[in-house]
């Protein structure tokens, strides 16, 4: 599956109008989101780039040998948990020992596991990029994250709301954490949730992000994929003079794990690079 | 030349003298070159030269030029001078010429100037070179015709004309202006009219937009190049499919008096859904239908209520019209625009009645075939009401379902375009009277049985749910309050599923502590899979035994119809009783002998020897029938009989009579 998106800014002050605007032009009441975020990455460490390359000589038999593989990118992936307002708010002994996933149908289902890739390069006029998104039914989401060879590194809130407009799915939304010290990786997220007024936007004003989203099942389909994407445009004309939607730097959505060189003893001759 | 006469006859005066005695050096200088040049050098000007000029009357500049003149009019012209003569005529003559070119053009120039305002004239070749160097934009001079009166003044009139002229010329003044002064206040009149009705158009049409508004319509301005109708109503449903949708506002034009026009959308005849119940080709029932009434003349509120609820009888009518092709195997059939939907008997009879709908005006009654047949009896008035609110129910519900499935996430995007199914309006009521109709012929049933068995002393005990989800009509209402889903949508849309009853019967062979029972399920759907109600039979654990089936075996038995079913209903309670409940009662004394009809034989001892004694138990119709075998007995075959109950109370037990018949005294 793929998405089409595009993204806009709405300052704090501008939140409610744009919100009665959406609601307007979506014809719907806005539907309440709020999500907790876990971020994972895999166990692995990405190799340094480059690293397959064969350097030097070799005094082996020259012999068919296969054309060197290229490095794999690794990827950043999340858990998202839908929660409500009522579920921050549960005395410490209510709330449970450990993630658990319920739901009957993919529709009601708490949790789903969510993986995006860097946007793709082409220029058509809005961002696309492969997504998945899988409900999870039942069982123990983080368990299941780390026997898939990840290691939880952080997690956010995400709070806002959401719109339907024909195909396009609109999220006025912005990011929240909770302030305090962030767990190493490798540690397993807190089980327990905050106190919702413990949490603080990830921006200090208090900023909203619109994003609209359009999602394509085959993107091979050219008739259906300029479909989306005209009714995306057409959403962006629309809300003209309201939020400016564009098409944001591919990289800043980039969710490939970088390649942060040992700075350890064991370095050896490698010359120290300061980490970026 | 020509001054030359004048100045003869003109008389020197002598200088103007200064108020000043004293001459600044620069004025005597003047002063001083001005008598050198008249009279010489400033040494022979002396007071008695001087008083001499005066005494003689001589001036010594003129005299000089007079001298000159003389000389020439003294002496006779010469050739030369005749020749300069002529040149200077000639040079006279040429500058004249000059001149009158100069104004000729300047003539021309101005002429074309003039003309020049009329576009259609060429006037650029007429300008004068020079003319044109100064870039005089065109038509920018002006000229009126018009007289002066400068000529009449000029004309011999007498004192008294002047006078006359003057005091007409007054007349008509005065006259103008008080036809000006006149008009003046016409055009201010005209225009106060004209503001108060304005005035007044505006103010009934805000009232009637303000008495809309506060009627709770939803107003909505319009695109500013509509300058007649600024607002629009909207009457229309939001959800309603996209035919309708499109109906769903009609602008407020003002009309000359500020009124509201009716627009056409609002002013078309309201129509309204009729309902009505046949049987036999008789009129039995119709639900209520809006009272009539004079419908030209209304308020534009109640206009607009009306174009509103004309707006989803037609929409509930379109979806059904739909909806009733994929029905024709359910026996719903469209003549003349008029809906049949066959009815069961809801009490589980025979009969079947019809409900004809259809769309009249509601202003008028139509008459149709059905009409002559109207016997006014109103017995079946609550069906046709029941169904007429049902079906506008589930559309409503519809619309609240449609704004549902809208506000959910999209699935991605294919090549499939996403369809809205058909509203299941006339299915849904067809299932619920098909439903109803299975529910209480087999509730019938049951209640026949318990009693018939009850009579017979045999303890049973019969118990029916029509509906399983409406057992729990307050759970989901409660359950309902975190969902998104309103209350009453969640319950309609409860209706809209298959309907599923239970139904059971405990077996006759039980003991109260630990009842065995017959569960009998009615799951009916006007669609696939079941087309129809279907009944499923779930045995106890003990009637499989006694059927000898395999332990694992689901025990589930399904029937379509509701004859098969009581057949089948009828034979396994014989089973029970001939095969579970006797041979419980006399051991090993009983052999089951038969399965159709169930027959036991029983061992007794009859003297010496033992007998069987058969023994066949049939139910049928609610009548038990007990018949007793023949006894084989050492002399050859004798007794038998027959015992039954129908429910009669009263009558020996069931195990009674089986006990008088095999151990008789």
């Amino acid at each position: 599956m793929h998405e089409l998106l595009l993204f806009g800014q709405v300052p704090q002050s501008r939140h409610e109008q744009v919100l009665k605007i959406l609601a307007g032009v979506a014809a719907m009441q806005p539907r309440a989101v709020l999500e907790r975020h876990l971020v994972y990455k895999p166990q692995r460490e990405p190799e340094e780039p480059g690293s397959h390359l064969r350097r030097g000589g070799t005094q082996a038999i020259a012999m068919k040998t296969k054309a060197p593989a290229t490095a794999r990118d690794l990827y950043f992936s999340q858990l998202v948990n839908s929660l409500t307002r009522d579920d921050f708010d549960r005395d410490a002994d209510e709330q449970a020992e450990a993630f658990v996933a319920t739901g009957e149908s993919a529709a009601d289902a708490k949790w789903s596991y969510q993986f995006h890739e860097t946007p793709d390069t082409g220029d058509r006029g809005v961002l696309v990029r492969l997504a998945h998104n899988t409900e999870l039914l039942s069982g123990d989401p983080h368990s299941y994250m780390v026997h898939l060879g990840n290691q939880y590194v952080s997690e956010y809130y995400l709070e806002g709301h959401r719109f339907v407009h024909d195909n396009i799915i609109v999220l006025l939304h912005r990011v929240l954490h909770e302030s305090g010290v962030r767990p190493a990786p490798g540690v397993s997220p807190n089980t327990a949730l905050p106190s919702f007024d413990s949490l603080r936007p990830l921006d200090p004003s208090g900023g909203y992000v619109l994003e609209a989203k359009i999602r394509v099942q085959d993107l091979n389909n050219p008739n259906v994929l300029d479909a989306g994407i005209e009714e995306l445009k057409r959403l962006k004309s629309q809300m003209k003079g309201c939020v400016e939607l564009n098409v944001p730097d591919r990289l800043l959505l980039d969710t490939r794990v970088k390649y942060k060189p040992n700075l350890g003893p064991s370095a050896g001759a490698r010359p120290a690079v300061a980490p970026r | 030349m020509s001054a030359s006469g004048s100045v003869t006859n003109v008389a020197l005066r002598p200088w103007p003298t200064s108020s000043r005695d004293k001459l600044t050096p620069l004025e005597i200088h003047a002063q001083i070159a001005q008598l050198t040049t008249e009279r010489g050098h400033l040494r022979y000007i002396t007071e008695e030269s001087l008083q001499n000029e005066i005494d003689t009357g001589t001036d010594p500049s003129k005299v000089a030029k007079n001298d000159a003149k003389d000389d020439k009019e003294k002496g006779a012209p010469t050739r030369q001078e005749r020749l300069m003569e002529i040149q200077a005529t000639g040079r006279n003559m040429y500058t004249k010429l000059e001149w009158s070119t100069f104004w000729t053009s300047n003539m021309i120039d101005l002429i074309s100037l003039i003309l020049s305002k009329d576009p259609s004239k060429r006037v650029d070749g007429a300008f004068s070179a020079r003319f044109k160097e100064q870039n005089i934009p065109h038509g920018s001079y002006g000229l009126d015709k018009g007289s002066s009166g400068e000529e009449n003044d000029k004309g011999a009139l007498t004192r008294e004309a002047i006078t006359l002229e003057k005091k007409k010329r007054r007349l008509v003044g005065m006259g103008s202006r008080m036809e000006a002064l006149d008009k003046g206040i016409d055009d201010i009149l005209a225009a106060a009219n004209e503001l108060e009705t304005e005035v007044r158009k505006e103010t009934r049409y805000w009232s009637e937009i303000l008495s809309v508004s506060e009627k709770g319509w939803s107003l909505q301005k319009l695109r500013k190049d509509a300058p007649h109708s600024p607002f629009a109503v909207h009457y229309g449903f939001q959800e309603a499919s996209d035919h309708f949708k499109a109906r769903r506002m009609a602008p407020l034009r003002m009309d000359k008096d500020g009124g509201i026009i009716l627009d056409p959308a609002l002013s078309l005849k309201p129509k309204t859904l009729r309902v009505r119940v046949t049987a036999d080709n008789k009129v039995l029932g119709t639900a209520a239908l809006p009272p009539t009434g004079d419908l030209s003349d209304l308020g534009i509120e109640k206009s607009i209520q009306l174009a509103r609820d004309s707006l989803f009888e037609e929409e509930l009518y379109h979806e059904m019209s739909m909806e009733r092709r994929q029905l024709g195997s359910f026996g719903v059939q469209l003549r003349d625009s008029c809906i049949h939907l066959p009815v069961p008997d809801l009490a589980g009879g025979p009969t079947s009645k019809t409900i004809l709908i259809d769309l009249v005006a509601r202003d008028e009654r139509p008459v149709d075939d059905y009409r002559a047949m109207d016997t006014g009896d109103h017995a079946e008035d609550w069906l046709a009401e029941k169904t007429a609110e049902a079906l506008r129910t589930l559309l409503s519900h519809e619309h609240h379902m449609r704004g549902h499935r809208r506000a959910q996430i999209p699935p991605p995007l294919t090549q499939h375009r996403r369809q809205n199914p058909a509203p299941p309006l006339l299915r849904t009521v067809l299932t619920f009277f098909h439903h109803t109709s299975a529910v209480n012929v087999l509730q019938k049933y049951l209640d026949r049985t318990t009693e018939v068995l009850n009579s017979a002393g045999l303890v049973v005990s019969g118990d029916i749910v029509r509906e399983t989800s409406w057992a729990h009509v307050t759970d989901t209402i409660h359950t309902s309050q975190a969902s998104e889903l309103s209350a009453v949508d969640r319950l309609i849309e409860g209706v809209l599923k298959p309907f599923d009853g239970v139904a059971t019967l405990t077996l006759p062979s039980s003991n109260k502590a630990r009842p065995e029972q017959i569960n009998v399920t009615i799951r009916t759907y006007m669609g696939a899979p079941i087309f129809g109600a279907e009944y499923k039979v779930t045995l106890p654990p003990s009637l499989g035994n006694v059927l000898d089936l395999p332990v694992d075996h689901p025990r589930e038995f399904r029937f379509t119809s509701t004859p098969e079913l009581e057949s089948y209903l009828d034979w396994i309670i014989s089973l029970d009783l001939a095969h579970t409940l006797v041979p419980r009662e006399y051991g090993a004394r009983a052999i089951i002998a038969d399965m159709i009809p169930p027959r036991v034989s029983i061992w007794t001892k009859e003297g010496k020897e033992g007998i069987k004694k058969d023994l066949a138990v049939e139910l049928e119709r609610g009548i038990i029938k007990l018949n007793f075998g023949i006894i084989q007995t050492a002399a050859g075959p004798t007794g038998g009989g027959d015992f039954s109950w129908d429910g009669a109370q009263g009558a020996a037990s069931f195990r009674e009579k089986v006990k008088e018949f095999t151990d008789p005294k």
